[in-house]
């Protein structure tokens, strides 16, 4: 075995330097994802005809397709047929691949936290004269976020380490650089331990949140 | 009025200022920047034969040449799609490609090899019966090992990266690469692999522009560039300087 420290040591400060561009595009996506995914999920709960039936074809789709069909669609399909589709850039397509893919996971997530909240709650808001809609906004989503949080940190640590795909797309982020630097070196196990570990130690701070943020939503519920 | 004319001289001056700056194309050339020692990074900076053939281009066309690196399945993608204007990735004309791409003359000129480990008893082409080989993905290796397989006997593998490293682990008996690269993988890195057998297949490698006027314009351009680096000797220097060998010459 002959496993170089040093040059693995010079890698991780240099592939350190490609994880912002991973977590901008992780980040954005779960901005994006998470907007559509409650929408979505609110819709379906309240089964509100047509828009009902389109939300179910969506996730349908976006769940039973790879990510990285759907980002070759929309970033080299989509512009044969409409030219003006051009003008979106590889990091953009890439955020809005993985916004779309990732919403279709995180809507049913959110639909079954929102199913696991009591009837009885949402009886009580409409017997008090809220609309649905309201009540949904003020009642039964902020308890069914406690809920839905850990599934949905579930599906962001899938994002974030799926955003390794936007390289197809040439967007030359953490594991672009990593395979990069490996085709020249040929120092295969170096590279992909250190992209590894990075990754890795990403999760691994994230998991440090959700614990943080599940006791704080946890409080209400505390005796 | 004196107002308007001023504001009149001014504008004059940004358009001839913005003009002149035009002068200036810029060429977008995609490349994968995981092809050593044609493309590829080193300590954050990509390099490779491709990158000085482009910047020698630049210099003598006066383009402003941006490098876009993709992975390879991406490439034709971008190009088809106008996002780049041509590939730099030794991609070798085919009729299928001829048939959809105008390409400027071949700056490589090469052919297929067979790479296998050192004592294996692959001599050749012809030994790959009943072996594994395999290929990189959107490489046209695969169609140049069928056709000299018509009894369908060599399993072919198709792999995105690391295929050197499968060879080493023995997960396949072979792989084909062109000559040139391969033998320079095997020099530079002292891997136990050898050569087995000559080249099957001569190939012309070129750069792909999309069938438009612009893609007309960049061949006419690319082409005169190319005569003039093949007359003054530059570009059998800088593939000196990369493989020890003029991999250029037709």
């Amino acid at each position: 075995m002959n496993f170089d420290v040093t040059y693995f040591l010079e890698m991780i400060p240099l592939l350190l330097g490609y994880l912002g561009l991973t977590m901008k595009m992780a980040s954005l996506g779960l901005v994006f994802a998470l907007i559509l995914a409650v929408n979505m999920a609110v819709v379906r709960v309240l089964k509100i005809p047509l828009l009902d039936w389109l939300v179910q074809l969506f996730i349908s789709f976006f769940r039973g397709t790879p990510l990285l069909v759907q980002l070759f669609l929309l970033y080299y399909g989509l512009p044969q047929m409409f030219p003006v589709m051009v003008g979106i850039d590889a990091f953009s397509a890439a955020v809005i691949g993985l916004s779309l893919h990732f919403s279709a996971y995180m809507a049913e997530s959110i639909r079954a936290a929102i199913l696991g909240i009591d009837k009885s709650q949402m009886e009580a808001a409409l017997s008090i004269g809220q609309s649905p809609l309201m009540a949904m906004r003020r009642i039964i989503l902020p308890q069914a976020a406690r809920i839905a949080l850990p599934s949905l940190m579930n599906q962001f640590v899938d994002m974030i380490k799926s955003t390794s795909l936007a390289f197809t797309l040439g967007v030359a982020e953490l594991m672009a650089r990593a395979q990069m630097e490996a085709s020249s070196s040929f120092r295969f196990f170096e590279c992909f331990l250190a992209v590894a570990l990075i990754y890795w130690a990403v999760v691994v701070i994230f998991t440090q949140l959700q614990n943080r943020l599940e006791k704080h939503l946890n409080r209400a519920y505390q005796r | 009025m004196l107002k308007s004319l001023r504001n009149a001289a001014v504008a004059l001056t940004l358009t001839l200022a913005t003009q002149g700056a035009m002068a200036t194309e810029t060429v977008k050339v995609g490349m994968s920047g995981t092809y050593f020692p044609f493309t590829f990074v080193k300590k954050d900076q990509l390099q490779g034969f491709e990158v000085d053939v482009w910047n020698e281009v630049a210099k003598r066309n006066d383009y402003s040449v941006e490098f876009v690196t993709s992975n390879f399945s991406g490439l034709f993608g971008l190009l088809e799609s106008g996002r780049i204007d041509t590939i730099s990735n030794q991609i070798t004309i085919t009729d299928a490609r001829k048939a959809r791409y105008l390409f400027a003359d071949a700056y490589v000129v090469d052919g297929a090899q067979v790479v296998t480990r050192k004592g294996s008893d692959i001599k050749g082409l012809a030994d790959l019966k009943g072996k594994t080989v395999a290929v990189n993905l959107g490489s046209n290796y695969e169609q140049l090992l069928r056709a000299n397989d018509v009894n369908n006997e060599i399993t072919i593998k198709t792999y995105d990266t690391g295929i050197e490293q499968e060879l080493m682990l023995g997960r396949i008996d072979a792989f084909v690469m062109d000559r040139v690269s391969s033998a320079q993988l095997i020099k530079e890195h002292n891997l136990p692999f050898v050569q087995a057998g000559g080249t099957f297949e001569t190939i012309e490698n070129a750069w792909p522009l999309l069938n438009n006027a612009k893609g007309e314009k960049l061949q006419a351009e690319l082409n005169r560039a190319l005569i003039a680096m093949r007359a003054d000797g530059t570009l059998a220097t800088i593939s000196k300087k990369w493989f020890d060998a003029d991999i250029t010459a037709k």
